[in-house]
């Protein structure tokens, strides 16, 4: 259905991403909600290939129209490419597909900003509502009937090639124990890696939730349109300026929700008159709301890769699908804080293979922001990411590198690595840190939530900007902290509380089972 | 990306000189190069193969030969593109010789910059690529020069 010009709506969802789809298929599923979901980038349908098919997804990122780039810098001036997804899905439709719950401290620490609502207990529910996990389906903190079907491409009991049971051989001699369910409450060791991908096809957001819903008289779905403030009229949003190939236009609604991610949703409230006052006045934007915090505390995962030579070549698909370690960068750290994943080899005409180790830092203690370069709607946010600043996270990242080097030179895994390349043995770790360091795309927190009164909250606990009626943000972007976990499952998380507050549904509710322990 | 180094020869500063500003003699030593063609007295192209796991590309690149005041001051610009994601890749590398206890030493601080989405990949791959290219190079002027005046070498540097 499309939307015709004088259209109102009940509720407007800005971007159709990981988080945008859940809010529009779930509140779609009751009639009576007109719904509008406006997505800047494409929805092509069939959906093709290149993001269907997930052994294709390198190309996806290296060469596809789907992806957006923003170039950051690292303390030093090199620069630091960061993505999005843009197209239906948003990060959904081209992210790496892992389905890795936050952990049970996420939680934890989130309910310190946001109260019970945020616990582990009350979004457990939510959590087995999103998902259909059938490797889990006798344990009562997984879901069987959710939206997002789960797999695992390898089960630890699995028979596993040789150099993938050489690895779980070599982590287990360093003290990772098997940890065959990553999504439990606080998951540590030898990981088999869950992925959305169901018969061998992603399942985004946009497949999950959205195509379920597509038919439905109430929802109306606008790709290729791309909002540029939201209207407030009042105190009140009253809708949303929109444009696409042929203008400029209002579409009026009861509701905005904005999920347009953790770049341009703070984008959008700051050219609504939304955000810190003089980032607002620098932009010649006439203030409706000040708000310190929209564009602040931009947390994300620095990576590491440390590359060794390889002794013989490993076939491409060897672990990444398959395995990863969930490790401790220092045994007295209270939290698991690194992911570590053995990647594919890198062949270059005339040189030894090369295989690289990616550790991923699950923190992120300083904090960075996203600064409009101007008002016009059209241009990228700057993101200033900050990461690597504060000396714990490099700390944790250069002992993250002595982990890699003692796994590496582990028997049986020994036999597939040489010695490390970059850095060599004799490089100043910490230097190739502050230098190197990459994302692991996992940015949230730029309109984080919090109760009226605290300074940097953008959002109240259920989501709606404070000092505005009828406007709420619904995206990784509302995250105090970077979760211990990859960030997709989070905002899908999001959306579901978003859904759950528009819809006036209650929130915190009793969980169904009691939580691991 | 910035990479620094220093490489010590077994040859005196104006043998390895000689070599370093002949584009033939130099595009000898960039390992796995193919199609290299000079193009004129300073410049030279040619193609470098590379997989990241699933992934084949070509890499074809033009390097010249900017500046030449022997002994301190060598230029060489690097110049590409990949068949994969259509980045162009821009290298400056800035090389001068001293003399060395047993010979020479070969200082490099070379500046890559990668423009379009290889970025992405940059680190995981570009790195330690220009690692090993620098030791694989490092070999081959050793080999050359070594065979001339077969001194020993000294420790080959390493990518800062
Ligand atoms: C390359 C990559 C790999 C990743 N791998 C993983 C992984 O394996 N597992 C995991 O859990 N997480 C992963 N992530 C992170 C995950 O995808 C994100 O955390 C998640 O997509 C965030 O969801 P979101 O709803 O907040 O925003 P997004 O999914 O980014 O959605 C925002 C949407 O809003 C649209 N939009 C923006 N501005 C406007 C506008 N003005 N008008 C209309 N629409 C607009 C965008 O086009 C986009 O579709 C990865 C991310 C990337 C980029």
């Amino acid at each position: 259905m499309t939307a015709g010009r004088r259209e109102a709506f009940d509720v407007v969802v800005v971007g159709g991403g990981a988080s945008g789809c859940v809010v529009a298929g779930r509140l779609s599923e009751d009639p009576s909600i007109r719904v509008l979901l406006i997505e800047e980038g494409p929805d092509p349908q069939p959906l093709p290939e290149v993001i269907a098919d997930p052994r294709r997804q390198a190309e996806l990122v290296l060469s596809s129209p789907y992806v957006r780039m923003y170039e950051a810098e690292r303390q030093d001036g090199s620069s630091l490419p960061l993505l999005s997804g843009r197209v239906m899905g948003g990060g959904s439709s081209v992210n790496n597909l892992a389905v890795v719950r936050p952990m049970a401290c996420d939680f934890e620490t989130w309910s310190a900003f946001g109260g019970e609502a945020w616990s582990y207990a009350a979004m457990l529910p939510l959590m087995r509502a999103i998902e259909r996990d059938d490797d889990f389906a006798d344990d009562p903190i997984h879901g069987d009937s959710g939206p997002l079907m789960l797999s695992r491409g390898f089960r630890l009991d699995d028979p596993a090639d040789p150099p993938v049971s050489a690895l779980i051989e070599a982590a287990g001699a360093l003290g990772l124990p098997p940890c065959p369910d990553l999504n439990q409450p606080a998951p540590y060791g030898v990981c088999a890696s869950p992925y959305a991908v169901k018969d061998g096809r992603r399942q985004s957001s946009a497949v999950a939730y959205l195509d379920p819903a597509r038919g439905r008289p109430n929802l109306t779905v606008l790709s290729d349109t791309s909002a540029g403030r939201v209207l407030i009229d009042g105190g009140r949003a009253r809708g949303v300026e929109i444009s696409d190939r042929g203008g400029a236009r209002r579409v009026a609604a009861g509701a905005v929700v904005l999920a347009a991610g953790v770049y341009h949703t703070p984008q959008l409230l700051q050219l609504s008159g939304i955000g810190p006052e003089e980032e607002l006045e620098r932009l010649g934007v006439p203030v409706v709301v000040p708000l310190g915090g929209v564009g602040e505390n931009y947390r994300d995962h620095a990576v590491v890769y440390v590359t060794f030579e390889g002794t013989t070549e490993l076939r491409e698909e060897w672990v990444i699908p398959k395995v990863r370690l969930i490790a401790r960068s220092r045994p007295d750290v209270p939290v698991p804080d690194l992911h570590v994943f053995m990647r594919p080899t890198v062949r270059v005409a005339g040189l030894p293979p090369m295989l690289p180790v990616s550790l991923h830092l699950l923190e992120h203690r300083s904090a960075g922001r996203v600064r409009l370069a101007s008002a016009d709607p059209a241009s990228l946010p700057v993101v200033e990411p900050a990461l690597c600043e504060h000396p714990d996270d490099v700390r944790a990242l250069v002992d993250g590198i002595g982990l890699a080097a003692r796994l590496a030179a582990q028997p049986p895994l020994a036999s597939y690595y040489g010695p490390m390349v970059s850095p060599s043995a004799d490089d100043e770790w910490e230097a190739h840190v502050r230098t190197t360091y990459d994302t692991y795309h996992h940015g949230v927190g730029t309109c984080r939530l919090g109760r009226e009164g605290d300074p940097g909250a953008v959002v109240d606990p259920r989501l709606r900007v404070h000092g505005v009626e009828g406007l709420l943000v619904a995206d990784a972007s509302v995250l105090p902290t970077v979760p211990h976990a990859n960030t997709n499952l989070a905002a899908m998380l999001v959306g579901e509380v978003a859904a759950r507050v528009v819809a006036g549904r209650p929130l915190a509710a009793v969980p169904e089972t009691p939580p691991r322990p | 990306m910035r990479l620094r180094g220093a490489i010590r020869i077994a040859a005196t500063p104006s043998a390895t000189w000689a070599q370093l500003v002949a584009p033939v003699s130099l595009a000898g030593c960039v390992p796995g190069a193919r199609d290299v063609r000079q193009v004129d007295d300073r410049t030279f192209q040619g193609t470098v193969h590379a997989a990241v796991g699933p992934m084949d590309g070509e890499f074809g690149f033009t390097a010249s030969i900017e500046e030449a005041s022997f002994p301190d001051t060598l230029v060489v610009r690097i110049e590409g593109v990949d068949t994969v994601t259509r980045s162009r890749l821009e290298a400056a590398v800035r090389a001068s010789l001293s003399e060395a206890p047993g010979g020479t030493e070969l200082a490099y601080d070379a500046s890559v910059g990668v423009h379009g989405r290889l970025a992405i990949l940059g680190e995981m791959v570009l790195r330690a690529t220009a690692s090993l290219m620098i030791d694989s190079a490092a070999a081959c002027l050793r080999r050359r020069l070594e065979a001339v005046d077969p001194a020993v070498a000294g420790p080959a540097g390493g990518v800062t």
